[in-house]
């Protein structure tokens, strides 16, 4: 093999590690299902979370998160990487836990669930490492391959497959908006790593015209991603028909990751995109927004309301995209009052993302504990009363629904505070207005819930299902919840360091 | 004990916090759990006490101050502080709730801890407000009084509570999230969320304009002033009586609180502007109020309306921009809080016998309960304000700074229309105890009723006592709160307001060598004019 020179990957193993150990982790996994067999096969979730910790801590292990290129600049590995890789093995840890009870309670054998779980957070993990508009694809394909089988995959049920089906064909037409858009962007810049991008609109070369074109067509494929009105058709289908556990999987990590690469790609394109497409995104924030939770308002489905609730959070996310490339914010090179405005709203966006994850599992993980072999528990008329037959989970999602309204002093409170400080900030009080008006429409469907659970008499046929462990996990995250509504400083700051690292 | 004094705000705020959390998780019980929560309240109000005797009454300025960081580098934290205003609500706030505690002893058997958990819940949430001088602290515990209401109303309610419940909250929220991008855009402009830099800055008059509209629109609806009151009859009809006292006596004064508080000194140009449209607003609510209240055919709902109407003096009283007004407005605060609160809880107590309000339904009771008939007597002439009650003072001192009043362009005709509202006042309630209380017991089910109990007038007496005491010796308040308004209205440039020396008289209490009562330092400002 003269003259063949193999990519030295020996002095990147430490921050590949993590990696690694998802991708080993989950092809080791199959390799157990296929060849050990013990009656309960409740080996699977057992080793997916060994997996997820054992990446957790190659992760922690790493000290000083300097931004780093990697694999010859295909990856940046940094805290902003690092942050969401926390974020989205915490949320597979839960999605596990979930679905591990959920399962067995089903009687379900869905061996394929967990590698699959592994390798969607491997693409997640390549995602908001990404560095180039190749890596950016394969990380978004890797995931949404697995996602469409989580989706889709429980067998003899027409709505999961619908959902699967759904989410498959227009996931396709998303990637291929995606994949045009890289096209031009490469057209653009002569290359497809990002700091080709940049260097090239720095220097404003090529056509301009064709960079517009082309990051808004990789816009219309994030958006598909993280569900922003109008490209989000599939969301209350997908996330109805999926079982609970990977609703709750969809809603958070998946919605993560495409912002994460969102705010990457937004970041990377604001000096000189900047006034091309903050009109439109705004526009598209406010109808976001506004359309997920009229909608919700309507709905009798637990899950789809949740389904319209996440569109609506799209919304609040979308407008801190929106301040982020907001002109105020004037450019990474401009001057320091734009710098401190695109870091507030870059923080915010962060955190909003953690305190979302952490409510929404906390939904869904009730949501999915209340069901029976029967079915899910969707319909809201059969919550009534719930508290008197299920006093923890009831509690536990009251707090997830006032914390998803944003009632202090829980972390949704907190989150929306930053977001809508940045907002103003940057000057953009209207949107921070029709932000609250909406937040202040929301509360009337999220408390929808409670008045079913809390005030109705209890009816015969009511949920009832109980999974102590998902309980126990869900009460767990409704505790950051408020901890981290009183006390939400330390991962504030953290998630600026992190956003600051990330945007130098 | 230094590790308590040291911080007392936070003891006194965060005890029935710690109260709430054990109903929650520990006492689950009935008995243990209404004796805990009792104890807690009670405690509270000892600790109260502290803040009560050791109040220097000749500083406006906050005290008992607390502060640690919280958020953005200490720009946001925690701060905590009592001046003579904040001390008055908040011993109103602490006297009421053992009382409170004490009135739901039978009445509420459902859930019994989870409904103690939410009373002490909602008294730390309001202690905070009264203290906090941190704007998003301020905010938080403001927002936070939402949800214990929310489910005293919605739980342990009448037939239309989820109504009621989701009314009450809707209808703040849309106040308050206004307020919150006001107070934003301020913490922008001042670099802080300190309510002492808040006040410390010089805003244009657009800007002043428009947020006074956002933080106004927030306590207007808290009040409520008409016509947006709407909420408050469906709430307090359906909540349980412990609801709707608390409603009543503490919870809607936070409006009126956070108008003198925030939006007065805040924006002082606007406040100007505004105050004519306001007024106009007060004393419509005022007589509304009072001409709904006449043909209620529910006693909760009369006394309901009522506090519409006295709730509108006390914006009067505020807007007057006379340091009396302003003064008569938060003595009708403590005023209506100890009279509508004993309302409502004596209401309580005949629908715990009879489980109807209607009037039509009683009449004669005073036969067979002549303690039950005196005490309601005497709540029924306090609210009217009869001379030698809680109520009289109040609006005087409010009708008299309107009248008076140099800002409001028809300062004397407002205040003769709101002195009409005295008078349908004194029409209502007077007829509607006369219908209850007078005349022959034609409805068999009203004999045999049992008279008050122990517990009861445990409940009901140290109210009617500081009715009386109130009523006779105003300097009790007074004192106590001149250096604060003054403070608080600084801002305002109001006359006679102007913080140590200048205008320092206009409140003073009755001096030695003349007689006691609580016309003099009335007549003492007439003479001075």
């Amino acid at each position: 093999m003269n003259g063949f020179v193999a990519p030295s990957v020996g002095g990147q193993l430490d921050v590949l590690l993590p990696y690694l150990v998802v991708a080993v982790g989950g092809l080791a996994i199959m390799l157990v299902d296929a060849l050990v067999r013990t009656r309960r096969r409740d080996h699977l979730p057992f080793l997916t979370l060994l997996v997820l910790l054992g990446s957790v801590l190659a992760q922690l292990a790493r000290s000083g998160g300097e931004e780093r290129e990697i694999l010859a600049g295909m990856m940046t590995v940094g805290d902003y990487a690092r942050y969401f890789n926390l974020l989205f093995a915490g949320c597979g840890v839960l999605t596990t836990v979930f679905a591990g009870a959920v399962l067995e309670r089903d009687g379900r054998g869905r061996p394929e669930f967990y590698p699959l779980l592994l390798f969607s957070i491997l693409g997640m993990m390549v995602l908001a490492a990404a560095s180039d508009l190749l890596t950016v694809f394969l990380g978004i394909e890797t995931m949404s391959l697995a996602v469409y089988v989580l989706a889709g995959g429980v067998r003899g049920d027409v709505r999961s497959s619908e959902a699967g089906f759904k989410y498959l064909l227009l996931g396709g037409f998303a990637s291929a908006f995606l994949l045009m858009g890289m096209a031009l962007l490469y057209g653009f810049a002569g290359g497809t790593a990002f700091s080709d991008i940049a260097g090239a609109l720095a220097a404003r070369e090529g056509d301009l015209g064709l960079a517009m074109l082309g990051g808004g067509l990789v816009l219309v494929g994030f958006a598909f991603k993280v569900a922003i009105v109008p490209f989000h058709m599939w969301t209350p289908d997908v996330y109805d028909g999926a079982p609970a556990y990977v609703t709750g999987f969809m809603a958070t990590a998946v919605k993560a990751a495409g912002f994460a690469i969102l705010v990457r790609f937004a970041w990377l394109m604001q000096p000189q995109l900047a006034f091309v497409w903050y009109p439109v995104l705004a526009g598209l924030a406010v109808v976001t927004m506004t359309v997920g939770n009229l909608v919700a308002l309507a709905q009798s489905s637990v899950k789809r309301l949740l389904a319209w609730s996440s569109i609506a959070h799209a919304g609040y996310l979308m407008l801190g995209v929106v301040t982020l490339i907001s002109p105020a914010t004037g450019g990474s090179a401009q001057m320091v009052l734009g710098r401190e405005v695109g870091e507030s709203a870059g923080s915010a966006l962060l955190f909003y993302l953690l305190a979302y994850s952490l409510m929404n599992l906390a939904a869904f993980g009730i949501v999915a504990s209340l069901g029976s072999r029967e079915g899910e528990a969707d319909d809201i008329e059969r919550y009534a009363g719930l508290s008197r037959r299920r006093p923890v989970a009831a509690a536990v999602l009251a707090v997830a629904m006032l914390s998803l309204a944003g009632i202090p002093p829980l972390v949704g409170f907190m989150s929306k505070f930053y977001l809508f400080s940045a907002v103003v900030r940057a000057g953009l009080v209207p949107l921070a207005v029709i932000g609250v008006i909406n937040s202040l429409i929301s509360v009337y469907y999220y408390l929808r819930l409670l008045v079913v659970m809390y005030m109705k008499k209890p009816e015969a046929d009511g949920y009832a299902g109980h999974e102590p462990l998902a309980v126990g996990a869900a009460a767990v995250l409704a505790g950051l919840v408020l901890l981290l509504g009183v006390v939400p400083d330390g991962v504030h700051r953290a998630a600026l360091v992190v956003f600051r690292q990330m945007s130098f | 004990m230094p590790f308590i004094t040291d911080h007392i705000l936070s003891w006194v705020t965060f005890l029935p916090l710690a109260g709430a959390v054990l109903l929650w998780t520990v006492v689950r019980r009935e008995g243990p759990a209404r004796w805990l929560a009792l104890g807690v309240a009670l405690a509270d109000f000892v600790l109260s006490l502290h803040l009560w005797f050791h109040f220097d009454a000749a500083s406006g300025v906050d005290q008992f101050v607390e502060h640690a960081a919280w958020l953005a580098d200490g720009r946001i934290a925690y701060r905590m502080g009592m001046d003579g205003i904040s001390l008055m609500l908040v011993m109103l706030t602490t006297f009421l709730g053992p009382l409170v505690i004490l009135s739901t002893w039978r009445a509420i058997t459902e859930r019994v801890a989870e409904f103690m958990g939410f009373l002490l819940l909602l008294q730390a949430a309001m202690l905070g407000t009264f203290f906090a001088r941190d704007m998003l602290l301020f905010y938080v515990f403001w927002e936070a009084m939402l949800i214990p209401m929310y489910f005293i109303i919605g739980v342990w309610g009448g037939q239309r509570r989820l109504y009621a419940a989701v009314k009450f909250f809707i209808f703040t929220m849309v106040g308050s999230v206004f307020m919150l991008v006001g107070i934003l855009w301020l913490y922008f402009q001042a670099g802080s969320m300190d309510l002492a830099a808040f006040l410390s800055l010089h805003l244009p008059r657009a800007a002043q304009l428009w947020l006074f509209a956002a933080f106004f629109l927030a306590f207007a609806i808290k009040v409520p002033l008409w016509p947006l009151h709407t909420w408050l009859p469906d709430a307090h009809v359906e909540a349980p009586t412990a609801g709707s006292v608390i409603l009543a006596g503490v919870l809607l004064k936070m409006g009126t609180y956070g108008m003198l508080r925030f939006a007065m000194p805040l924006f002082p140009e606007a406040v100007t502007a505004f105050a004519p449209a306001v007024s106009v607003l007060a004393v419509i609510g005022i007589i509304y109020g009072a001409l709904v209240a006449l043909v209620q055919p529910d006693v909760k709902k009369l006394v309901a309306y009522s506090s519409v109407s006295h709730l509108g003096f006390a914006v009067l009283g505020l807007f007057s921009l006379t340091p009396l007004g302003v003064a008569g407005s938060l003595y009708q605060m403590l005023a209506h809080g100890l009279s509508t609160g004993a309302l409502f809880l004596l209401v309580g107590v005949i629908y715990e016998r009879r489980h109807t309000r209607e009037i039509a339904e009683f009449g004669g009771l005073a036969h067979g309960m002549p303690r039950y008939a005196t005490l309601f007597l005497v709540t029924t002439l306090a609210s009217i304000g009869l001379p030698g009650l809680a109520g009289f003072v109040a609006e005087f001192m409010i009708l008299f700074g309107t009248f008076n009043s140099g800002t409001l362009a028809h300062g004397r005709l407002l205040a003769v229309l709101a002195a009409t509202g005295v008078v349908l006042g004194a029409i209502y309630m007077l007829w509607m105890y006369q219908r209850v209380f007078l005349g022959r017991r034609d409805n068999p089910k009203n004999e045999g009723l049992a008279d008050l109990n122990g517990r009861e007038l445990v409940v009901i007496l140290p109210l009617v006592l500081f009715m009386f005491w109130l009523g006779v010796r105003p300097g009790l308040v007074l004192d106590r709160v001149e250096a604060s308004i003054a403070r608080v209205l600084a801002p305002l440039g109001v006359e006679g307001a102007a913080p140590a020396g200048h205008g320092h008289g206009a409140l003073e209490a009755p001096a030695a060598d003349l007689p006691a009562g609580q016309g003099q330092f009335v007549f003492r400002n007439a003479e001075m004019r």
